[in-house]
């Protein structure tokens, strides 16, 4: 069954030399349920912009998005969201920041029990004992980690998430992915999980399926399923057969775009 | 590592040596100005041997390698040599007996200014910052302050003290109203501000959450903008301090303000000095909590 539908969505926005731009065109696709889908192209294709569609922080001028077959309208408690930058509010400490959702999730519960939810899950992202600390005080590793134990303690069926290791150095960010794949996989029932991101070897390692865009406007390029076993390791799966195929795949989809814009000569990158 | 000499301690024991040695003309007081240095010197030394931060001490030995060379050049200047005039120049010595001896005084002046500062600041605090926020998180209602605000804003509180001393039945209520005036456009500018100024993406984290506009503007609003707030208040107290004395010196019958302004009528420039002194030291000790206050607020910044 498909969580999220997106249905002839285009975006217009009016750009800063106030002139009207279209942003995304026509877009085509659906996430199913417990589907871990990224999104990848080039800056500028509109990928976070989908995003923001979800998130419900932009409305799309043609078209609809449908979540459990309702249209989206405005934000909502049920979609968890993890931003690349300030998913946490900078004065409130790594629990509070949780807490503090958890209040707006569930306002039957009290103080003392949303505390203690919030301590289990900074736990099990490994923060145990950084419960006090200011965001400032964390490493910007550390953060994002608060920022997807707050996700996933909200304990929304979809979680959104907007180049989140975007900003952490390569061997955090590899930590990063293993520990979101098994918080993803260890509970009862997968959660539905849109994951833009810009690194397509981070998009073959996490996803079920791969939506590659082009820019200018944006639209989809082309599905791609990723079908490796899961749990995946990081060491072998590199070298199951198909990967290379697919990867090269994807690399090529993804630069060819830029080829074309530069003139279709060789781009030295 | 710590130097066991600094340049302070020298012109201290020249300064000591100076004061104690040369002779004084009649009523000078020169004891009172060495019992002040050396009180200070004392101190200073005390910090060096108990203080932690070298860059600290080694600040507060310029400093007052500075006050000791001031002090020491108005001592010589006229208690010593007599170069300046008496009448218009007291002695460091005969100023600081003034102080300890007139701090009944200036302490009741200070209770009364106090009050009235205090009544009006708050007054101003508890206006400008909900409003601020409120309006700086409505966007039409900024829109339609922002005029107001730049065209009242910068007109110096100080030409209201006449009218305001006329029109309102007493000097407490129109002391406290231009107070209350002089510090409510700087907060409230500077939390309409604070407000814009949040990062958008924090804003669309909040806004993610679906909060109700109480839990918005208290717990997302008010901490986003608590820097340009602290910073408006900072500049609002300032604003206060010359308008309270300003309007105690016009219409006043006791207070800080009014000490100054009462005992230069008479001529009587050492207790004006002392009065200067005092608002100065009181000053700086409001805004040494106004600092610490602040760096409370905005302990969750880094450093």
């Amino acid at each position: 069954m498909s969580k999220l539908v997106v249905k002839n969505v285009t975006l217009n926005y009016v750009n800063e030399s106030k002139s009207w731009t279209k942003a995304l065109e026509n877009l085509n696709f659906s996430v199913d349920k417990g589907e871990f889908l990224s999104i990848i192209g080039p800056s500028g294709c509109g990928k976070s912009t989908i995003l923001n569609l979800f998130t419900g922080l932009l409305s799309a001028s043609e078209g609809e998005i449908l979540l459990d077959g309702k249209k989206i309208s405005g934000t909502g408690l049920d979609r968890g969201v993890v931003f690349q930058h300030y998913s946490l509010f900078p004065w409130m400490s790594a629990k509070k920041n949780i807490s503090f959702a958890l209040r707006q999730s569930f306002p039957a519960k009290s103080k003392k029990e949303l505390a203690a939810v919030a301590e289990e899950y900074l736990a099990k992202m490994g923060l145990k004992g950084f419960e006090d600390k200011f965001p400032a005080e964390l490493s910007g590793g550390m953060q994002q980690r608060v920022a997807i134990a707050k996700a996933l303690a909200m304990d929304t069926e979809l979680i959104l998430m907007d180049e989140p290791f975007g900003a952490v150095d390569s061997k955090t960010r590899v930590v990063l992915q293993d520990q979101l794949l098994k918080m993803w996989d260890s509970g009862s029932e997968r959660k539905t999980v849109v994951f833009i991101t810009h690194d397509i070897d981070e998009a073959i390692f996490l996803s079920d399926r791969i939506i590659v865009m082009s820019s200018g406007p944006g639209r989809v390029k082309r599905e791609i399923p990723v079908s490796f076993a899961r749990p995946r390791d990081r060491f072998s799966f590199t070298k199951e057969t198909g990967y290379a195929h697919l990867r090269n795949e994807i690399v090529n989809l993804f630069y060819d775009d830029l080829a074309d814009k530069i003139g279709g000569e060789e781009v030295v990158l | 590592m710590r130097k066991i000499f600094r340049p302070a301690d020298f012109i201290f024991i020249l300064f000591l040596t100076l004061v104690l040695a040369l002779p004084s003309a009649a009523n000078t007081h020169s004891l009172y100005l060495a019992g002040l240095i050396a009180i200070t010197q004392a101190i200073f030394v005390g910090r060096r041997i108990f203080g932690k931060n070298p860059e600290k001490i080694i600040a507060l030995g310029d400093a007052l390698l500075i006050v000791y060379i001031f002090l020491l050049l108005w001592e010589l200047a006229t208690s010593k040599f007599a170069w300046l005039d008496k009448f218009l120049y007291p002695t460091p010595g005969v100023v600081i007996k003034l102080f300890i001896e007139d701090m009944p005084n200036l302490l009741k002046g200070l209770a009364s200014s106090a009050g009235l500062l205090i009544g009006g600041f708050s007054l101003a605090l508890a206006t400008a910052i909900p409003l601020g926020l409120y309006f700086g998180y409505k966007r039409r209602l900024k829109l339609a302050a922002k005029p107001f605000a730049k065209i009242l804003g910068p007109i110096p509180p100080i030409v209201y003290i006449p009218y305001a001393i006329a029109v309102l039945p007493t000097f407490r209520a129109a002391s406290t109203f231009i107070i209350f005036l002089g510090a409510f456009w700087p907060i409230f500018i500077n939390t309409l501000n604070g407000v814009s100024d949040i990062d958008k993406k924090i804003m669309d984290s909040a806004r993610m959450l679906n909060l109700s506009d109480r839990r918005m503007l208290l717990n997302v609003i008010l901490p986003g903008s608590i820097s340009s707030i602290m910073s408006g208040a900072t500049i609002g107290l300032s604003f206060s301090f010359i308008l309270l004395t300003s309007a105690e010196m016009i219409g006043a019958t006791i207070g800080t303000g009014w000490y100054v302004k009462y005992f230069s009528d008479f001529a009587d420039y050492p207790r004006v000095i002392v009065g200067i002194i005092f608002i100065g030291i009181v000053v700086t000790i409001i805004t040494f909590f106004f600092d610490k206050l602040e760096r409370y607020l905005l302990r969750w910044r880094k450093n």
